[in-house]
């Protein structure tokens, strides 16, 4: 289960996200969450995951790993799609009627937009964020992002140290989880069988110690930081510039004005412009 | 002239806890290369990091290069002379890519960009492993994390680096990168190295073993009078070189061997002399 975490993974690689300036990206990707959650009408909804595509399609990440950050979530969609197809009245006939099942027309279009601004949500911020930053650029960029906080006495530097310090430690984490996990089944422990209370239950043994090993990293690494002079962000330099370029900007014009666009097209009937179209011949 | 002193050193981690430290008195020379043996809680660690200031005595003191490390307004001045390898490579990388690591000492210090650039270059290509700045630090093997961790103290300027069992966890060619890296920067670039050490074949390297016990110093000289003094070595649970071992082993069987023999060849020559042989 734990092979499955594609949290913080960074895939190096030289693809326009790639080089693109970290802070944009933070940026875009909240536009890019406005626009997914924003699209309502179907012409709306379409271009957003085009947006979607676009993003996955330049980021030259394998389909293989894009379908993984989806993994996780298919119980979600499922679930979603299936509620959404089912329980959506509609105010025309309806399409299907058989027992207690009744779908209409609204429920379909429905399920099919909910899916599909899952979908992008999921599958966009792992492109434009986890498969394709560095960690170490992410950190300084939120740092950079968020340092007008500190002038109300945020602890933004902080906060951004303590992040890329979890980022470095969620593999050592997991090998260290699954080393006490195959000692605790060498000593017949059992983790598969039983209920879910028991199951929670074995994992306990599990927890504890990795616990403790967890506290005690934390205090050698303060050591060692100590040791290297570190004393929070006050005097600190960076051995990294953030450097945006006018290829940056542009990305970022073009996904505001994909925002505007699809606030715009949720305001358009289509049937009417269709209708009007049609007039014109 | 000395670059550490301590002067009737006394640690204690808390007012009613026992006292760690016992009243220690030392000078370790600038350019020295020594060697700290001593049982587990013996208090090794603990002497490393009043050494490097990340503790403060409670009583006595600890000069490092002229500055007493009590001095709270030069406490990062006495950190930045004197670094500290620690034992467990995972636990003192602090970035996920090898150049962030390294470059994490001089970023502290607020040195320009170019400056951090030319140390994080020069500090990997001292300990050879200019070609792995962009890999990630988690991939690399116990002796090149280790070797990482150098350079990042490296990249600070020091001028002396401690090395508290930095070879314990590592697999017998990792060991031998370490040693070879430490001897380097003591002998071709001049630092003092002081390396705390459960490995007898590293101590013999040194020039100078000081063995702790009970937080005191129990014995301190040059390799040669420390493992001429078996039976005190062994009161105090601790062994010796394996050579020295077996010479201590034959004078105790009646043969008059020298005490204090420590590389294999030595002891060779000396049996062979008694064996009344000569043939070559
Ligand atoms: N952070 C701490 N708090 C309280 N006691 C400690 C702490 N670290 C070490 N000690 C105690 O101090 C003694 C010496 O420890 P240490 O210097 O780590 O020994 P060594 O490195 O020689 O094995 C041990 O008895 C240990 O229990
Ligand atoms: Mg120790």
């Amino acid at each position: 289960m734990l092979k499955d975490v594609t949290f913080g993974q960074y895939y190096p690689g030289d693809s326009f996200l790639h080089r693109a300036d970290a802070r944009i990206k933070i940026i875009i990707l909240i536009i890019y969450l406005v626009i997914a959650l924003a699209a309502q009408s179907a012409l709306a909804v379409a271009l957003s995951a085009a947006f979607t595509l676009y993003l996955a399609v330049a980021s030259h990440i394998k389909l293989r790993l894009l379908l993984k950050s989806v993994k996780p979530l298919i119980f979600v969609l499922v679930f979603t799609g299936i509620i959404n197809l089912f329980f959506t009245a509609g105010s025309g006939e309806p399409l299907l009627q058989w027992k207690f099942i009744t779908i209409y027309r609204e429920g379909i279009r429905n399920a099919v937009i909910m899916l599909i601004r899952l979908v992008s949500l999921v599958l966009g911020s792992a492109v434009l964020i986890s498969y394709t930053t560095n960690p170490i650029d992410l950190t300084d960029a939120i740092e950079s992002l968020l340092s007008p906080l500190k002038k109300i006495k945020v602890p933004v530097h902080e906060f951004a140290m303590m992040m890329s310090i979890a980022l470095k430690f969620i593999p050592t984490l997991i090998e260290e989880t699954n080393k006490i996990i195959s000692a605790q089944k060498a000593r017949c422990a059992d983790f598969e069988s039983g209920n879910v209370f028991r199951r929670i239950k074995s994992l306990v043994p599990v927890l504890v110690p990795l616990f403790v090993s967890a506290i005690r990293r934390a205090e050698e690494l303060a050591d060692a930081m100590e040791c290297r002079c570190y004393r929070g962000g006050e005097g600190r330099t960076k051995l990294k510039e953030m450097k945006t370029r006018p290829a940056d900007w542009i990305f970022l014009l073009a996904a505001a004005a994909m925002c505007a666009c699809v606030i715009f097209l949720n305001r358009v009937p289509v049937k009417e412009v269709f209708e009007f179209w049609k007039g014109m011949f | 002239m000395s670059f550490i002193t301590c002067r009737g050193l006394t640690f204690s981690y808390s007012p009613e806890s026992r006292v760690v430290i016992n009243g220690i008195d030392l000078e370790i020379e600038k350019g020295s290369y020594t060697a700290v043996l001593g049982h587990n809680g013996c208090g090794k660690s603990t002497l490393a990091k009043l050494m490097c200031g990340i503790l403060l005595p409670t009583g006595g003191s600890v000069c490092v290069g002229g500055i007493d490390t009590a001095d709270a307004e030069r406490a990062y001045e006495v950190r930045r002379k004197c670094g500290m390898v620690f034992q467990n490579p995972d636990n003192q990388l602090v970035a996920s890519i090898v150049e962030d690591d390294v470059a994490f000492a001089p970023e502290n210090l607020g040195l320009p960009r170019g400056e951090i650039r030319r140390r994080v270059d020069e500090a990997l290509a001292t300990v050879d492993m200019s070609g792995y700045a962009k890999h990630s630090a988690n991939k690399l093997s116990g002796g090149q994390k280790q070797r990482v961790a150098i350079a990042g103290v490296l990249a600070m300027g020091p001028e002396c680096i401690i090395f508290d069992e930095a070879t314990a966890m590592l697999d017998p060619t990792g060991r031998q990168e370490i040693n070879a890296a430490m001897k380097r920067l003591n002998r071709e670039m001049g630092l003092t190295v002081i390396t705390i050490t459960h490995y007898m074949s590293e101590a013999v390297e040194a020039d100078r073993i000081i063995v702790m016990d009970h937080g005191a110093v129990a014995a301190d000289g040059s390799p040669r009078e420390i493992f001429s003094q078996v039976e005190k070595l062994k009161a105090i649970s601790l062994s010796v070189p394996q050579v020295t071992e077996l010479m201590y082993e034959m004078e105790l069987d009646g043969f008059a061997m020298p005490r204090g023999i420590l590389h294999a060849m030595e002891a060779a020559d000396e049996i062979e002399k008694r064996a009344g042989g000569g043939k070559k």
